[in-house]
């Protein structure tokens, strides 16, 4: 892959690619440091998709080289299947993206603002600043400077920004940054109507939480390689199951687990046992651990499939990914 | 990895963006786009105060103290107006000091949209970064050139208006808009003014003092006269109103329409000049502050260094300062500026053709233009 491939006009414009967001072998350097190695990502359209990573991962430098921000070292990409940097205005024509902190000119009203983002876009993009501003609670403190806003009115004006090009797709770094919880419920809402109106919305976050409750599917960035993606309840499915047993005589219960074939990886606690049963293990698993224990003659007190959450499911994958290196 | 369908309800608007034809990717700016730029430039309000108080409330100020002294004590304070007054100003403040304030808003319209964020706002757009920076240059231009100009209209129309009445030629109320005739048969008639006032750089000059009766004495002992006779007087005065007439010829009551005119067309290709640089400059280091004291450096010190000082070998780098071309431009019947200029060639110490000025001041303005470009489309966002 070169840098060539960049700007390849063999590669024809697909209006009609089912990915809002596509790149192949897209790396990006800093001298010696590869903040983007060799990134293989889709992203389907009309869904809220997250980009997730550790610090230094390099999520906001992916998104810098796909809004043309920065210029990548090597590899393909393309949003809303018209391929960048070639056709760039014509892709974010209909685009609006936030990242970073947003910024804009603290000495103008939020209105005035939008207004020289609008002049760059398309005549009717004017005509969108009210409803813009109306959809993201500003249009009360639209006429008060920027520098009076605080980071959470700020980071509603770069939505705002956002939609004035009626875009078809949302790049969003860290949009939840600086909210109250009412703003992150609000922001949320947002996402997900804009998701509604057919559009796609990418955001990275380090709120896991708050991902898992808007996005229908995922990416792991780690060290600037994206090491998993697909629909967060497919990636759930592949993750270890944990099962967590209150039950007598913890210790030998542990040993006669761990003998089984299973595959249990048991941890005894002093009220019971925590087990860890390989991805993909079925709902039978759990029962035979219950028949083994009882037929044993250890009283089961309870017994608990531990839901995996997207939070914990980023961490098991990213510490492996530790381990191994 | 598994998809997500996609909804399908939002129509394909790429094909819209296609059709709408807003050139987005051309290099040239739209009209909102500048004008745009022109409000986010006027409101800032110190920088616009510093521009009115520079450009317009210097000259103002200073008019109107003239104005209000000759109006309270006219035989103290001259008027307020007249062509000395007008070059002065013009050549002394509005030249230099225009210049730095154009600089200043070429530096801050090349600068704050990166040190702001809005760059890269800006840049999501998928409007050309040419045209990003294309749109600063009218927008600016809208801002200092009238500026200008509305200060140089109040400096001429006091200057014209509240000129003298009577032209004062070396301390002498002379009348103007003499020929050289018709200086010399004023002469003729006032031998003691002009003997005794009128400089003389010659033989047989008439050391005459005007005792407290307002008659020429000669002083004793001044060898060769012994009697001063009314011929004798009259032709010492013909001699130096003679000699003088081309000193004469070049003192106004008030500056001539065609000096005004010239005069502000040289400052406003001055504040150009300031503004395009200072731009493109700011452009180029991605800060303001620096970029300021770089042009105020070459405004006020290295320009005047390289005026008054001819390095044969570093000549032609000399000729390429583009102070010293603008001096070189600077019309005649004004102060020379830099000690060039003025329309006497034979005064300046780094002597060039008004061809090389010209060509000099175009690649200033077009250099600097292409490499604020070219850092702008270049630059990480």
């Amino acid at each position: 892959m070169t840098a060539a491939m960049l700007d390849d006009p063999s590669r024809v414009n697909s209006p009609d690619s089912p990915w809002a967001v596509e790149t192949h072998g897209l790396t990006k350097r800093f001298a010696d440091n590869v903040a983007v190695n060799g990134v293989e990502l889709l992203v389907p359209r009309g869904c809220a998709f997250g980009y997730l990573g550790p610090n230094g991962a390099g999520k906001t430098t992916l998104i810098r080289v796909l809004l043309g921000l920065t210029h990548a070292d090597a590899g393909t990409m393309s949003l809303l299947g018209i391929s960048v940097p070639r056709h760039r205005d014509l892709a974010l024509a209909r685009v609006g993206a936030i990242v970073d902190e947003p910024r804009f000119h603290g000495h103008l009203t939020g209105r005035q603002n939008l207004q020289i983002l609008a002049a760059a876009r398309e005549r009717a993009a004017r005509g969108r600043i009210d409803v813009s501003l109306e959809r993201v609670g500003m249009a009360q403190r639209a006429d008060d400077r920027v520098s009076k806003y605080s980071m959470g009115m700020r980071q509603r004006l770069g939505v705002a920004a956002c939609l004035l090009g009626d875009p078809q797709l949302l790049i969003l770094d860290e949009p939840m940054n600086g909210l109250d919880p009412a703003g992150m419920h609000e922001m949320r809402d947002m996402i997900q109507s804009l998701v509604a109106e057919g559009r796609t919305v990418m955001l990275s976050s380090h709120l896991l939480d708050e991902v898992e409750r808007t996005c229908d599917a995922v990416a792991i960035v780690d060290n600037g390689k994206v090491i998993r993606q697909g629909p967060i309840a497919e990636l759930l499915a592949g993750a270890s199951v944990e099962v967590h047993v209150v039950c007598a005589s913890p210790e030998r219960a542990g040993a006669l687990l761990a003998g089984t074939a299973l595959g249990a990886h048991v941890e005894v606690e002093a009220s019971g046992l925590s087990i860890h049963l390989p991805a993909g293990t079925g709902r039978d698993a759990i029962a035979e651990i219950n028949r083994l224990l009882v037929e044993d003659g250890i009283a089961v007190y309870r017994l608990e499939e531990i839901q995996v959450s997207l939070e914990s499911w980023f961490l098991q994958v990213t510490s492996r990914l530790g381990e191994s290196s | 990895m598994t998809s997500v369908p996609a909804t399908g309800a939002s129509s394909d608007r790429v094909e819209d963006a296609r059709e709408s034809r807003d050139h987005r990717g051309s290099w040239i700016p739209t009209g909102s786009m500048i004008t745009s730029r022109i409000m986010e430039l006027r409101k800032r309000r110190g920088l616009m105060a510093a521009l009115i108080v520079v450009n317009i409330g210097i000259p103002t100020i200073f008019l109107t103290v003239r104005l209000i002294a000759h109006a309270v004590a006219p035989t103290s304070y001259g008027p307020a107006g007249g062509y000395d007054v007008f070059t002065e100003l013009v050549a002394g403040i509005m030249y230099v000091f225009g210049f730095i304030v154009a600089a200043t808003l070429g530096c801050t319209a090349g600068s704050v949209d990166l040190s702001e964020g809005m760059f890269r706002h800006l840049v999501i757009t998928g409007r050309s970064r040419l045209a990003l920076y294309f749109a600063r240059i009218p927008a600016g231009l809208a801002i200092i050139v009238p500026m200008v100009a509305a200060g140089f209209t109040i400096v001429c129309a006091v200057c014209v208006f509240a000129a003298p009445t009577k032209l004062v030629f070396d301390g002498i109320n002379v009348p103007a808009g003499l020929s050289q005739t018709g200086l010399v048969n004023w002469a003729a008639h006032h031998p003691k003014e002009v003997d005794c006032g009128f400089g003389y750089n010659g033989p047989g000059g008439v050391p005459c003092f005007i005792n407290q009766h307002g008659k020429i004495v000669i002083p004793p002992g001044t060898p060769g006269f012994t009697q001063v006779s009314t011929t004798k007087l009259r032709a010492q005065a013909v001699v130096i109103a003679t000699q003088d007439y081309a000193d004469y010829s070049r003192t106004f009551l008030y500056p001539s329409t065609s000096l005004m005119v010239k005069t502000g067309l040289w400052i406003e290709l001055e504040a150009v000049i300031g503004f395009i640089v200072g731009l493109g400059l700011a452009s180029l280091m991605g800060q303001r502050t620096v970029a300021v004291v770089l042009m105020i450096v070459l405004e006020i010190i290295l320009t005047p260094i390289f005026s008054r000082t001819a390095i044969p070998h570093l000549i032609n780098a000399q000729r390429g300062i583009v102070g010293l071309a603008m001096a070189h431009l600077e019309p005649g019947g004004l102060p020379q500026a830099f000690g060039g200029g003025g329309g006497n060639a034979a005064a300046q110490l780094v002597p060039e053709s008004t061809t090389i000025a010209v060509c000099v001041i175009v690649a200033w303005l077009v250099g600097w233009t292409a490499l604020g470009a070219w850092r702008m489309a270049r630059r990480d966002a």
